[in-house]
């Protein structure tokens, strides 16, 4: 096999955003070692605005219609391609904000910290374009590498380096069953471009790696049964960490997990069905009913993650056109709810250096602009209407109703309800019980920032969704060939 | 075929957001007196808006009024429509009315957090009136389950009794779990929409709109499926018999306001004649369903009277009576027949005038005693002799006396059942019996016989703010109990209609005029029936479309 690249400048204009964003990083790092006496503030709102210019040039692409593939189809610039960029950059200048006031409690290395976020958001930034098996390998793991090191960054502190320690070794695994996987596949198919991938049959070999490569992705996303480091690196990480690992790494991998399953594995619809509604009932239910015994507000936001992502499912589960636009729409109200509340939780965590649920209690009183947000993005979480969430929730189940998934439409809605249950414990906390100490909360402005931007998205995209799904259904467009089985919408049922 | 009617200004947009709007006004607001005068502008306000409603509804007319419709949510087939017909024009009036009585009585019963108090109120009234006036399903659905977030605030944080914390998560999540069922019934019912509008070409594809939906065949053996699943939601929120045991915890233990809210407005039977009935008509008249739902309904009205018959405590006795007249009403409704959906419609007007008055009454005599148990009471009346009779007459009212609002309900509730089933008709008649037993027996044993020696002396009749709240439940008592024609001529239309299309099912509808719906709403948007509306002659509604 010979490897022609034709490469002209004009196709490389399709990386701008990552190749601004390399140089930019590489400007902060520099930054950093040879003025020592520049704040370190400044170095986060110097990568804000790289990622700002990043951000306008996506968007410019997105509205100019800028399409295309590299180097033989391995990394590709399409609609959905620029969506997840889009949900990335957004991210991570939320979390970079965030972390303002969290990055003077590292002793060492707070530079560091802004060039590891934003080498993380580019490695990410490449996931979202990986079209072949070898560039799904190499962004997945280098969007990784920078996670390793933000997790373990509280040097001082046990559970941090705990944390690093697990996700790092169960990272490594992950990385080698999507390796194994990978090779598997590459040694049925002799191809690794997954459109090529996709004519190929169903040998036991090609199943034992798409389920290896399956794995691996559902580490990336914490599904359960693959969530095992999840409640505890969420636990020990810097906060800021926590959410950034929480959101920006699932919405990567689901760009992967939608151009594998709908694009590869799009003939092996009814086989892989089932493994997804598995996967997602068992997140949503494990996810669910764990979180309800958590103390810790950081252990509950990983476990109802968790079970986020069996709701996320849903729509991959569905398989449709409708369920892609679903998967990202959801993903937005995910972002800006769970951003939101891990917000809440890094600004609590500075002013009253705890993570305790208890010690939530009369946020009310303390700060009536934290408790009301965090009311919000928990009721967002939820699913309560008029909020984003909700939109969410009903765009995910009316594309699974659609394709007849009752069995985990019942259990996901049943999951609504004991997710109310355990959100509710903390709003209890915040507005009924009285607070032991009863001094007001102050929030530093780029914290209000970020917590604004929060409920402003949760709140256009439960009230005004219409512009967002528009823009979801057209970066979703090249699925619209995958048509539904035709089945009957409801099930005849005995009697009447 | 359905006919709808606009106005001249979206009244119906400022009836759902005005109390909102209130609610916003009082955040900023710090004043204790300030904030309660506002509460109580704002709900004069809505009073007066829900009276123009009332004085240009067409009555005798099936037609949708006052419409309101906006694309909201156009890729899933959501709208903004609001609009009010028979069915639902006096639930408007009636919370507007009982919100300003809840205003007026909280004004010196709730004394701690009076700001969030009122702004969880205001906030709830907004979404009451929002889940009354929705056309969309999804918009209904949205209100339906706000309603949840102010109603858990009240009872928590303002309940009187020490289990109100149990007693708010369980109403919530109980409503919630019946509400995501109704969910996937509501979807299921715009998928099927969206396969025969996909097979007629017909846009948009999707639709949660109720006439969109009542254009549509559904066959029977799906309709069966969605009915059951929109029945567990609205069963849960009624609450029917089986799903009925967040009510008494929620009713004793929340505070007076949010138990007159919870018992007068009755929110699930509502949604069995707004949409169960005219989507899923066939449904609805299958043979094993009305048995079923008239069963449990029986069995709610005797054991809800039973038990009521034991309780020494009023306000769980009110509770139990409430479950009990809610039999009356789902039984009127599986009637099928005219009388009994008029008789269950106009009982549950009435409840919101004689069990949310008995609940206003039990509040009195609760600030008195600070208990409603009977171990408090004893001969009262010679203290109280104001407050003696008001709960009399309200009492009398509540077990349908003729000459009262009850009796005219429960009659023609026992009227259509006779008609359809006259077993279920002798059963309920001993509810009735029961539901007298109950009430009086507390009445004797709370106000007369000799003083208890415990009742302390110093204890006073009503006050003016007291009397204004009886009064006013005593006019609407005897205006609805002895001239009922203006309130049953409003709704007739619409039942009529009801009745009709109970008759015809879907199907039959859909092979007929199925397409005249849409085409007709669209061809009403030409500029001349718009200047109807402005003209001043007549009632100020303009017709959109020709019946």
């Amino acid at each position: 096999m010979t490897f022609t690249l034709t490469l002209s400048p004009a196709d490389l204009l399709l990386m701008l955003p990552e190749l601004f964003l390399t140089v930019w990083l590489c400007v902060v790092l520099i930054i950093d070692f040879s003025m020592p006496r520049f704040p370190k503030r400044n170095l986060a709102y110097l990568s804000v605005l790289g990622l700002a210019v990043v951000l306008a040039n996506l968007v410019w692409y997105d509205r100019a219609g800028v399409t295309g593939t590299l180097f033989n189809h391995m990394f590709v610039l399409d609609r959905m391609a620029i969506f997840f960029k889009i949900f990335i950059v957004v991210s991570t200048i939320l979390v970079i904000l965030a972390s303002i006031d969290y990055v003077k409690r590292f002793k060492f290395f707070k530079g560091e910290y802004y060039f590891l976020v934003l080498m993380s958001a580019l490695g990410m930034m490449f996931m979202a374009s990986a079209n072949d098996l070898l560039s799904i390998f190499i962004t997945l793991e280098f969007s990784t590498f920078g996670f390793y090191v933000l997790v373990a960054y509280l040097r001082e502190d046990p559970a941090s380096n705990e944390a690093g320690l697990k996700f790092f070794i169960l990272g490594v695994f992950a990385a080698g069953l999507l390796a194994y996987g990978i090779s598997l596949v590459y040694g049925e198919t002799g191809k690794i471009v997954l459109s090529d991938i996709a004519s190929a049959p169903a040998t036991p070999g090609l199943i034992i790696g798409y389920l290896l490569i399956f794995a691996a992705l559902g580490f990336k996303i914490g599904a359960a049964p693959f969530h095992s480091w999840i409640p505890d690196t969420y636990h020990g990480a810097p906060t800021p960490v926590t959410a950034f690992l929480s959101i920006a790494p699932k919405g990567a991998a689901f760009a992967i997990l939608l151009r594998l399953f709908f694009i590869s594995l799009a003939a092996f619809k009814p086989a892989w069905v089932l493994l997804l509604v598995l996967t997602s009932i068992l997140s949503m239910t494990y996810g669910n009913i764990v979180a309800i015994a958590q103390k810790n507000i950081k252990r509950l936001l990983a476990y109802s993650g968790i079970a986020q992502i069996g709701n996320v499912l849903i729509g991959l589960a569905a398989g449709t056109k409708m369920g892609s636009d679903a998967i990202l729409f959801y993903l937005l109200t995910y972002l800006f709810a769970n951003l939101g509340a891990f917000a809440i939780v890094i600004a609590v965590g500075n002013l009253i250096n705890s993570d305790e649920i208890e010690d939530y209690n009369g946020l009310n009183r303390r700060s009536p602009f934290l408790a009301f947000a965090m009311l919000v993005f928990l009721l967002s979480l939820a699913g309560v209407p008029p909020l984003a969430g909700f939109i969410g929730k009903l765009y995910i189940f009316v594309a699974a109703i659609k394709e007849g998934l009752y069995t985990l439409i019942i259990v996901g809605l049943v999951n609504v309800v004991i997710s109310i249950y355990y959100y509710l414990v903390v709003v209890k906390k915040m507005y009924i019980n009285e607070p032991v100490d009863n001094s007001p909360l102050v929030v530093s402005a780029p914290m209000q920032a970020v917590i604004y931007a929060s409920l402003a998205g949760t709140l256009i995209l439960g009230i005004y969704p219409q512009p967002v799904i528009d823009w979801v259904v057209g970066a979703t467009m090249m699925f619209s060939h995958i048509v539904a089985p035709t089945v009957a919408v409801v099930p005849p049922i005995i009697g009447g | 075929m359905m006919q709808e009617l606009t106005y001249a200004f979206p009244i119906l947009s400022w009836l759902v957001f005005l109390p909102l709007i209130g609610a916003l006004i009082i955040w900023v607001l710090e004043d204790q007196d300030l904030i309660r005068k506002s509460a109580l502008g704002i709900s004069a306000l809505q009073l007066a808006l829900a009276a123009l409603v009332f004085k240009d509804f067409v009555p005798e007319s099936p037609a949708m009024q006052f419409t309101e419709r906006l694309a909201w949510i156009p890729a899933l087939g959501i709208n903004y429509h609001l609009a009010i017909d028979g069915i639902s024009v006096l639930f408007v009036g009636l919370t507007a009315f009982l919100m300003i009585l809840v205003v007026l009585y909280s004004w010196d019963t709730v004394r701690v957090r009076i700001k969030e108090y009122y702004i969880a109120l205001l906030a709830l009234e907004t979404t009451i009136v929002g889940i009354f006036v929705s056309l969309d399903l999804i918009l209904f659905f949205v209100f339906w389950e706000l309603m949840l977030i102010p109603s858990y605030f009240l009872i928590k944080l303002w309940g009187g009794g020490a289990e109100r914390q149990y007693a708010a998560l369980k109403y919530v999540l109980y409503t919630l779990l019946g509400s995501v069922f109704m969910l996937v019934g509501i979807v299921l019912l715009n998928l099927n929409y969206h396969d025969w509008a996909v097979a007629h070409a017909v846009q948009p594809a999707y639709s949660f709109d109720f006439l969109d939906l009542l254009a549509v065949p559904i066959p029977p053996d799906q309709q069966l499926l969605m009915f059951w699943l929109i029945f567990l939601g609205l069963a849960f929120k009624a609450p029917m018999f089986p799903f009925h045991t967040w009510l008494p915890d929620a009713l004793v233990e929340g505070p007076i306001g949010m138990s007159v809210v919870l018992a007068g407005l009755k929110l699930g039977t509502y949604g069995f004649m707004r949409f169960s009935l005219p989507l899923l008509p066939d449904a609805s008249t299958n043979s094993h369903v009305v048995t079923a739902l008239m069963t449990l309904a029986l069995v709610g009205i005797l054991y809800g009277a039973i038990v009521a018959l034991i309780q020494p405590d009023f306000r769980r006795l009110l509770a139990f009576s409430s479950i009990s007249h809610l039999g009356f009403v789902v039984l009127g409704i599986f009637a099928l027949n005219f009388q009994g959906l008029q008789g269950s419609l106009l009982t549950m007007i009435n409840l919101g005038f004689s069990t949310a008055g008995l609940f206003f009454v039990s509040g009195f005599l609760y600030v008195r005693r600070h208990s409603t148990d009977l171990s408090a009471f004893g001969g009262a009346a010679k203290q109280v002799p104001l407050l003696a009779t008001f709960l009399l007459i309200i009492g009398l009212a509540s077990i349908g006396l003729p000459g009262t609002n009850g009796f005219v309900g429960e009659f023609l509730i026992l009227l259509g059942t006779f008609q359809a089933y006259w077993l279920f008709g002798v059963f309920a008649v001993t509810g009735v019996i029961f539901g007298a037993a109950y009430f009086l027996w507390y009445y004797e044993r709370a106000m007369f016989g000799p003083l208890s020696p415990n009742f302390p002396r110093t204890i006073t009749d009503l006050n003016a703010r007291e009397m204004i709240i009886a009064v006013s439940l005593c006019i609407m008592i005897f205006w609805i109990g002895l001239y009922p024609s203006p309130f049953l001529r409003m709704m007739n239309g619409s039942i009529q209609a009801l009745t009709e299309r109970l008759e015809r099912g879907t199907v039959a509808t859909a092979t007929g005029t199925r397409l005249e719906p849409r085409a007709s709403r669209h061809e009403a948007r030409d500029p001349e029936t718009n200047n109807a509306a402005i003209s001043s002659r007549g009632p100020r509604l303009a017709s959109r479309a020709g019946s």
